[in-house]
This record gives structure tokens, sequence and C-alpha cells, in this order.
């Protein structure tokens, strides 16, 4: 016998629904979106505040959804708002994480007796570049944040962060370059070549 | 340098170098907690339950704050 298939409902089912006063159909779109949305923040303001971050926007976007028009797909308006509030809060702490709270964190992770040489090397290189990342200006942190790791499509960037598709491409060159340079200034050798 | 439109692109030997960092990070994605979809619907709950009111609070002192400028303003504002 055939199993039919489950089929997710749609987003814009659920606004409607949510927008009726339906708390579960929120509360769908939540659970749908949450990783990338987490990603996101944590890429951007770091892992301590991600939480937060994401709570904001959820409930952001909880309160302005009559204004969502649905010309976008729900998630490049959620990601908008997930970045305007990831930004925001960088420029209302004004901090910078520092090598050594990020080394204490994962101290325990590190036990050299638990973890192969590889994957200490791999974790230790993730780390560095995790930090050089934060260093960037929040901007290009953003942009190379949607582009290079979670893979968002140009015309998806350029809605998120609401400028031409051609301003978006020459940004995010720079924000490479950027992090190019931070990266050559390090003293771990990157093997990044001219 | 990764889904979508990256085959169209050009990239740089620098940039195809960062391309391959980058995975790392793209391998080992944060990972949320457990407890952000029930403390997005509390959130939600809460402050859908003080917005009417403090909506209607605000409505009513903005209509007060205009009714005693009417009564008691300056006589120029009166006119």
């Amino acid at each position: 016998m055939l199993q039919e298939p489950v089929r997710m409902e749609p987003d814009e089912n659920l606004i409607e629904r949510t927008r009726q006063g339906e708390l579960t159909a929120f509360e769908q779109l939540v659970e749908r979106h949450r990783n990338i949305v987490f990603r996101v923040a944590a890429r951007i303001v770091g892992p301590d505040d991600a939480e937060d971050v994401s709570q904001d926007a959820f409930l952001r976007a909880f309160h302005r959804l009559d204004q969502y028009r649905g010309t976008a797909p729900f998630r490049t308006w959620l990601l908008q708002i997930t970045q305007n509030t990831a930004l925001n809060r960088l420029a209302w702490a004004r901090r910078r994480p520092t090598e050594a709270a990020s080394e204490s964190r994962d101290a325990a992770d590190r036990d050299p007796v638990r973890q192969p040489a590889a994957a200490l090397e791999d974790r230790e290189r993730q780390e560095r570049l995790e930090l050089k990342l934060r260093i960037l200006r929040p901007e290009y942190r953003s942009l190379l944040v949607l582009r290079d790791l979670e893979g968002l499509s140009y015309n998806e960037i350029a809605d998120v962060l609401d400028m031409p598709i051609g301003s978006v491409k020459g940004r995010l060159h720079r924000a490479r370059g950027e992090l190019i340079e931070l990266l050559r200034q390090n003293t771990y050798d990157w093997e990044l070549p001219a | 340098m990764n889904a979508g439109d990256s085959s169209a692109e050009h990239l740089t030997p620098a940039e195809r170098s960062l391309a391959q960092h980058l995975e790392l990070l793209r391998a080992s994605p944060p990972i949320g907690a457990p407890g952000l979809v029930p403390r997005v619907i509390r959130g939600v709950r809460w402050q859908r339950a003080i917005r009417e009111p403090l909506l209607l609070v605000g409505a009513v002192a903005a209509a007060l704050q205009e009714g005693l400028g009417l009564l008691f303003g300056r006589p120029e504002d009166r006119s």
C-alpha cells in the first residue's frame, strides 16, 4: 500500500492562521525556521547572545506580521529581521569577543586525551576563523554569513539587506578581501595565495 | 562559493582558498538550544496579553492630554 507523503503546510497558510490568532501556527513557523535564524544570529553576535537575538527576532516578526506583504519568501523577511536585530545588539553592546573568553568556554572540549590530533587542529582552526569573522565589520560579517556560510542566493541576500544585487556582489568581494587580510595578519599559516 | 548561483561566480585563488577554510565552519554550524521554541511562544503570550491594555492606556493618556490642553492651554492654542 502506498503511503501518502506528509505535506508541509506552506508558510503563507501558517502566517494567515497566525494573523487570525492561532498561536500554534506561529509555533510551527518558529520550529521550521529556528535553526537558520539561530545560525545566522550566532555567526553575527556570537554563541553567547545568539539565543536572545533569535528570540527577539521571532518576537519582532510576530508583532510585525501584518507588515509582511508576501513579495519575498517568509524566510527572507525573517532573516532581514534577524540580521537587523543582531546588528542592533552589536551596536548596543559595543563589545568584542576575546580569545580568552572563547578559550575558557571550550577548554573542556580541548582535552588532548579525548581528542585526536587532527580533530584538535580542526577545532583550533575553526575557533580562530570564527574569531576573525567576528572582528570583521558587522555589515561585512552579515554578508559572508548569508552567502558563504548559509548559501543564500544573491537575490535573496539583496532582499534581506535591502540593496541592489550589484552592491551585494561588490560588498561581498570587499568582505572576503578584508577577511583574507585579517587571516594573513595572523601568525597561523592559512596558506592564502596572493 | 557555495550553493545557488555560485557556479557563475569568479573567485580569485585567495578567495577559493578562503572558501575551503570556511567549509570548516559550514560543516559545524552552531546548534540552538531546544528551549528556543517554548521561550518564543511564552514571550508571544505575555507580550500579547499586555499589548492591548498598554495600547489602550496610551490612547487614553493621549486623549486626556489633548483634552486638558484644550481646556487649560494657553489662549492662543485655543483659538
